[in-house]
């Protein structure tokens, strides 16, 4: 059964349709990938499925239930979180606080707990703690907990801003570009770890990537938008013969490889 | 050589327009009032006694003369060359302007209706009470000497590395304690903590038996604004929402208080204690009130409408029409005060119960802080669109931020209105407002002990140096201006500010600090 589906989504920005009908379905336990030139409406798509932008038309199942109309806020909490393309941490906060901001939803005390710092918030509190030292340890920040989060440098910060995504304890996580800026070897450690998020943790992978040796290496199955439209869809076989993908992708895919990452929008 | 001449002849001319601009003010009889009392010379414009100016013009001419040698301070004559010109150059201006204005004088030129501060007897009191002549050449004297005194000390205090020597001998001292047994112990004892916090409170509850009742009023005024400055402290501080319009709730406060334990207008006279309480949940009610429409709103916008609700608090209990029910310009007399056990309140029973109050929302303040509230505030803060989407409900959030700050503004107003026994229009002008985020940008933003020394400084050393009351906001404008040029993070800013604002000088906060690090 799928545990994302979008259904027909469209979204428009006056006259133009950045994501047009597109269809997904993403199953449980999967590594899916959608791939698509610089403006074909990946990160659009996240922000319709994440709350952000309303969806014209067209429905988004999570889990059979629709997610139409809730909040971002709402929609974090159903467990469904996200990383950034370019990172978005909260910079003026420790590595530590950063992971325990994304562990939020998963704190149950309110305001009047908190308040008066009842043995309820206490405990709770220091199992968050006890959780963010984990996940720190399990991106491999060990012992950073106190650095600033702008102060990390840019591969650290990556794995952060993916452990304060993580913190959320979510069904699935959508990556945006994970791997953006980093070099070879780098990138083979990251799709290790994706794997190891989706074989250790059960969480269902849903990537955006523009790096071919990552996007081939590890996803399942491929989507492939252009425009705003989803022109093809299959295994990363299949989508690799695809002729109208390598035309119209892969080609310049190819070649986008050789370029400056900071040149990608 | 000619360097050094130009470059004394134009710091001599600064000081010396400077000083010739403070004597227009009249800030230097202040001053030299206030210097005068010090040293117990019982010297005023009033006494025309004129220790006090002469100290006063003393300390000027040592500062300048000092100044001028920064610039070459290896060998003791470029140093004396800097130091002559600058003096003379000062000599000669002050006792030239006071040459003009006391020979204007003594042709009985009324100069007083241009400048208010050149009357006859503030001139008098400029010559020392000397003739013309004499007291120009005392000036011209007085500035010549120290301004090259000042030049000298200044090269001696570099060439004998005094200061170094004094540096090293601090340390070293420094460094005896911390090694003596008795801090080691103190250290490495977990409960010293508390011995600390015990010792501080000790005093904070002593204190109040040695003021008088001038400054057991003072103290509480300035713990009213530690108050309002905690509660705003929440809503810029850790929310990020600027709220110009925060005296609205102290106002709220004050006027519930007031109002129903008050005869008029309304006869309701309740006691104070459910009602001080009721202040609280209507201070808290009216931030979400506000809260509710401004909650989209960032930024600029957010600092205009809340500017505008402030005024329009402020216009209502002004208001006519409203005056049967609010009591109008006259305010509202005869709040009750709270009573214990029969016996009511006085001076420091108040001061007490402000002191308490503080401790308390201290207390709150830091559990706040330390919790997922808290962290949610700060990440909304840092960016909103984010924090929404660790699935924080911002909307929620925001509206806490305004209601707990609401809420401490309130208690503070109640406090305020039954401690005055009355309250008006006038204690709720844009002022406050103003006078609480400055409290908090000189303070620290973000830092509770900042809170405690920003109110300190904008209110309580007003009321020491009482004498230039006048002057307040131009010390206001000065010292913020000063701040944020030398000290953009506040007297004692939270670490995480001082991080922000020296990048790279420091980035791994302090375990203590860490809001995460701490055990509760």
């Amino acid at each position: 059964m799928s545990i994302l589906e979008t259904r027909n989504v469209t979204k428009r920005f006056g006259g133009l349709s950045a994501v047009d009908n597109v269809t997904l379905q993403i199953p449980e336990g999967s590594i899916y990938a959608i791939i698509g030139p610089n403006g074909a409406g990946k990160t659009t798509l996240y922000n319709c499925i994440t709350g952000f932008y309303p969806a014209d038309e067209g429905d988004m199942l999570f889990n059979g239930k629709s997610l139409m109309g809730l909040s971002p806020d709402r929609i974090t909490r159903l467990g469904i979180s996200r990383t950034y393309q370019n990172i978005r941490l909260f910079p003026a906060m420790t590595a530590l606080e950063n992971i325990l901001v994304g562990a939020h939803p998963q704190l149950k005390s309110n305001y009047v707990d908190a308040i008066l710092h009842t043995p309820r918030q206490r405990a709770e509190e220091k199992k968050a703690l006890e959780d963010a030292q984990d996940l720190l340890n399990f991106v491999g920040l060990k012992g950073k907990g106190d650095l600033l989060a702008r102060g990390l440098p840019y591969g650290e910060q990556r794995r952060l801003e993916m452990a304060r995504a993580l913190a959320n304890k979510p069904k699935i996580i959508l990556l945006d570009e994970p791997t953006a800026g980093m070099n070879p070897n780098e990138s083979v450690t990251m799709m290790r770890f994706i794997e190891s998020l989706r074989d250790e943790l059960k969480i269902t992978i849903l990537l955006i990537e523009h790096d071919m040796k990552v996007v081939m290496g590890i996803s399942e199955f491929i989507y492939v938008l252009d425009f705003g439209q989803l022109i093809a869809k299959g295994t990363p076989g299949e989508i690799q013969k695809n002729p109208q993908v390598v035309e119209s992708y892969l080609g310049r895919g190819a070649a986008d490889q050789h370029k400056q990452p900071s040149k990608r929008i | 050589m000619k360097d050094l001449i130009k470059q004394g002849l134009r710091l001599g001319s600064i000081f010396g327009v400077v000083i010739i601009f403070l004597i227009l003010f009249g800030l230097t009889s202040t001053l030299s009032d206030i210097l005068g009392e010090f040293v117990n010379l019982e010297s005023s414009t009033r006494t025309g006694n004129p220790g006090g100016l002469i100290i006063f013009f003393a300390i000027l001419s040592l500062w300048a003369g000092s100044k001028a040698t920064a610039s070459d301070r290896s060998n003791w004559k470029p140093a004396l060359v800097s130091g002559v010109s600058v003096s003379l150059i000062i000599a000669l201006l002050i006792s030239g302007f006071i040459l003009l204005v006391g020979f204007l004088d003594s042709l009985d030129v009324a100069m007083r209706d241009y400048l208010a501060q050149l009357d006859h007897l503030s001139i008098q009191f400029l010559l020392y009470g000397r003739d013309l002549t004499t007291g120009v050449l005392l000036t011209f004297g007085i500035f010549f000497f120290f301004g090259i005194l000042g030049a000298l000390l200044a090269y001696w205090y570099e060439a004998k590395q005094a200061g170094e020597v004094i540096q090293k001998q601090v340390l070293v001292l420094k460094e005896k304690v911390l090694d003596s047994k008795l801090a080691k112990q103190y250290k490495e004892n977990p409960r010293s903590k508390w011995i600390g916090y015990g010792l501080l409170g000790l005093v904070v509850f002593i204190t109040p038996q040695f003021l008088g009742k001038y400054w057991n009023y003072a103290m509480g005024t300035v713990g009213i604004y530690v108050l309002m400055g905690l509660g705003l402290n929440i809503v810029v501080g850790l929310a990020g929402l600027l709220d110009l319009g925060y005296v609205a709730f102290f106002a709220i406060g004050a006027y519930t208080a007031g109002l129903l334990t008050a005869p008029a207008p309304l006869p309701l006279q309740i006691g104070f204690w459910p009602v001080l309480f009721f202040s609280i949940v209507m201070a808290a009610f009216a931030g979400i009130l506000l809260g509710i429409p401004v909650l989209r709103m960032r930024g600029d916008y957010l600092a205009i409408v809340t500017l505008g609700f402030g005024e329009i608090i402020r216009v209502l209990i002004r208001s006519d029409m409203l005056s049967p029910y609010l009591g109008g310009p006259q305010g509202i007399r005869d709040i009750a005060g709270p009573s214990l056990f029969g016996v009511s309140f006085s001076g420091k029973a108040y001061l007490y119960l402000i002191i308490l109050a503080i401790l308390l929302i201290i207390l709150f303040t830091n559990y706040l802080q330390n919790s997922k509230v808290g962290r949610a505030w700060m990440a909304m803060r840092e960016d909103e669109t984010v924090a929404q989407a660790m699935g924080i409900n911002t909307l929620y959030y925001k509206l806490m931020a305004f209601a707990t700050g609401a809420a401490f503004a309130g208690l503070g107003g109640a406090l305020f209105a039954a401690r005055n026994q009355y309250t008006g229009p006038a204690d709720h002008t844009l002022m406050v407002s103003i006078n609480v985020l400055s409290l908090l940008i000189v303070g620290g933003m973000g830092s509770i002990p900042g809170v405690i020394v920003g109110a300190f400084v904008l209110k309580g050393l007003p009321e020491i140096l009482r004498e230039l009351d006048l002057y307040r906001l131009l010390v206001f404008g000065g010292l913020l201006v000063l701040m944020m040029i030398i000290r953009p993070e506040g007297i004692w800013p939270a670490p995480r500010r001082r991080m922000e604002l020296h990048e790279g000088e420091l980035d791994v906060l302090p375990p203590e600090e860490n809001l995460v690090g701490k055990e509760g």
